[in-house]
């Protein structure tokens, strides 16, 4: 399976700057192969001879609009397609998702959003897991968490524990929003699917679980932080 | 999911209708009574002499009939005639009658001039004893018409005259009404547009700028100087991004153009959401989120626009953060709870709270004003507003502001 990196991402926008920089961009991020157009000419021909893993796609082109050529594109292939858009009106917004494309990015953008979406369309599509460049182990101070196997390894330990489905399903969502609070309605939701509410206590229960497994003192955590009200953090 | 939409401006179409329906009813009295008066005055300027009056002052004499000096000074002065007529319809007197007046009627001929005219000389009769006195005007000098009205139209008239009066003023004001919301739509979808190109015409380069300030941030080539100055313009730039946004959310709201996509929610998932992506993107130790949710208000659900209920609380916390004082730690209280028929959220910081003017401007029911103060505030009320909410801004007594929101519980 390979990882995210290795798809081929396509850029069609018609301002030569916004192209060099993204480009520049996601090639500093780790994407090895980044080909851009400027039209839908350009983009059909690009497209063909390059056969991309996944498009950015503006939605004003000289040519045409990204609208149409989402749809002439996906005759050929079901290739994944961002649009990037300087329009933010919903219409256009749910236009865009309704032809069948797999996410909707307004300008203007922080690049950091641009990858964190690009990457969760990538893995969801090409159903690859982990996007630290084929590495899929997290690292939290001398704990080691692997999420091929599920298992965590702790300081020096021989063997490493297992986790629990519920217990991985909320480790990965918070790895896969390190830094970033993630609140206790959408954990509740990767774990149990709907965003059903009074599954609180529970998630209480299998969060201090995971604490256990992962904490070097579980009542004083270092990596696993509750915000109060709001949710978790994984720092 | 469902869109709403809400009516645009109708109390505004509706006074311009009324003062146009107005307008045109002034109009039309103005006329009237300007018809009236220019009829008067030629009515005046044109007066002859009535047959009554000429009656008066003719008498019988031994020899016939005579006039009065003054009044055959009168009629030659305008240029009348007069005959008197016996019973057999033979002319027994005359004053100034022209030579193509005949000398003797018939009964028919008489009852002809009577309503008519007499070899188109206007005439005017009247009955003195067995005799009649004839009066004629000069030819063309004025319009002989009978007028005739059954008189139950004259009663159903007077009855129904207001009603009809009425209906021409609802009829006036339907038209105008029409007339004046086209016109209102068609320039307010225009001035929509233009500022949605507007902002569409930024956002291209802005993403540049933010996209370049946020590489250079995290390089390790600059100096503290430069990196400070680095955040600065990569700090204003999203500055920028925000107030694109809301410069093309408050014309739609504004006129009322914005459909609200409306779905089923639990407010207080929302509210966490908007609070920890906002805690997450904030800078580092100088900002606090306290939220509490009451245990009911968390089962609560509401209809309303997701996105522009998480506009609404970024505004709020982006007014906090900036209106801060400077070097404390922002700490922003959030609590939900459930009043009768009402989720409420109420949201307290603890800065200098609102000014006075930002208060007066926010209370204020004058919508149309530009208001570059309250900006984003005006916003939030906006949206609360577009949900057919209710919103409440003002200070803690231990400083700080405080606002507090309802929104309509949706029922299953």
């Amino acid at each position: 399976m390979a990882g995210i990196y290795e798809y081929k991402i396509m850029l069609v926008d018609d301002e030569p700057e916004l192209r060099r920089m993204l480009a520049a961009f996601l090639a500093k991020e780790g994407f090895k192969y980044v080909v851009t157009a400027g039209s839908c000419r350009e983009a059909k021909e690009v497209y063909r001879k390059e056969a991309p893993g996944l498009i950015l796609l503006d939605v004003m082109l000289p040519d045409g609009d990204g609208f149409g050529l989402l749809r002439e594109l996906h005759q050929e292939s079901e290739v994944p397609v961002i649009f990037l858009s300087a329009r933010d009106e919903d219409e256009d917004r749910l236009h865009g998702l309704g032809i069948g494309a797999d996410d909707y990015i307004t300008k203007p953008f922080l690049p950091k959003e641009l990858i964190l979406r690009m990457t969760a369309v990538l893995k969801r599509v090409y159903h690859v897991r982990g996007g630290d460049k084929g590495n899929e182990v997290l690292l939290l101070g001398d704990c080691k968490v692997d999420f091929g196997s599920g298992v965590v390894q702790k300081g020096q330990a021989e063997t490493g524990v297992t986790l629990t489905a519920k217990e991985y399903a909320i480790l990965e969502k918070l790895a896969s929003n390190r830094g970033r609070i993630v609140t206790i309605d959408a954990l509740c939701e990767a774990v149990w699917q709907e965003g059903n509410y009074g599954y609180e206590n529970t998630l209480i229960v299998h969060i201090r679980r995971l604490r256990e497994k992962i904490e070097a003192d579980p009542s004083h955590p270092q990596y696993l932080l509750t915000v109060r009200g709001l949710g978790y953090k994984l720092v | 999911m469902k869109i709403k939409r809400n009516l645009p401006g109708m109390r505004k179409i509706f006074y311009f209708a009324m003062a146009l329906a107005l307008m045109i009813g002034l109009m039309l009295v103005v006329n009237f009574a300007f018809f009236l008066l220019i009829a008067f005055k030629c009515y005046e300027m044109s007066r002859f002499t009535k047959v009554g009056e000429v009656l008066e002052k003719l008498s019988v004499t031994d020899t016939g009939y005579e006039l009065e000096e003054s009044m055959q000074a009168e009629l030659a002065g305008k240029n009348q005639w007069a005959m008197l007529l016996d019973e057999n319809g033979n002319e027994v007197w005359s004053y100034r009658k022209p030579e193509e007046i005949k000398e003797s009627y018939s009964r028919s001929e008489i009852a002809r001039m009577s309503k008519w005219y007499l070899e188109d000389y206007p005439v005017y009769l009247r009955v003195w004893d067995e005799r009649i006195l004839v009066l004629g005007i000069p030819k063309h000098s004025m319009w002989k018409y009978n007028m005739e009205f059954p008189l139950a139209w004259i009663d159903f008239m007077s009855s129904v005259w207001f009603w009809i009066v009425l209906s021409d003023f609802l009829l006036v004001l339907t038209l105008a009404f029409f007339f004046v919301k086209r016109q209102m739509k068609n320039r307010e979808q225009a001035r929509i547009e233009w500022i949605a190109g507007i902002s569409h015409d930024i956002r291209t380069p802005l993403s540049m700028v933010i996209g370049y300030s946020d590489a250079l941030c995290g390089s390790g080539n600059l100096t503290e100087e430069e990196r400070r100055q680095m955040a600065l313009i990569r700090h204003q730039s999203m500055v920028m991004k925000e107030l694109v946004e809301d410069l093309n959310l408050t014309s739609r709201l504004e006129y009322s153009m914005q459909a609200l996509r409306v779905e089923k929610m639990r407010p207080a998932a929302v509210l966490r959401e908007a609070a920890a992506a906002f805690l997450s993107d904030a800078a580092e130790g100088k900002l606090e989120i306290e939220a509490e949710i009451s245990e009911q208000a968390e089962e609560l659900w509401i209809e309303a626009d997701r996105k522009l209920l998480v506009r609404a609380l970024r505004n709020l916390f982006n007014n906090s953060i900036q209106h801060g004082e400077q070097g404390e730690v922002t700490v922003i209280s959030l609590h939900m709870w459930k009043e009768k028929r009402w989720c409420c959220i109420s949201f307290s910081d603890n800065g200098v709270g609102y000014s006075q003017e930002v208060l007066n401007q926010l209370q204020s029911r004058k919508k149309e004003k530009a208001e570059p103060k309250i900006r984003g505030l005006g916003i939030v009320r906006k949206i609360v507003l577009a949900h057919d909410g209710k919103i409440r801004f003002e200070n803690n007594r231990e400083g700080g502001c405080f606002c507090t929101m309802k929104f309509h519980i949706s029922s299953f």
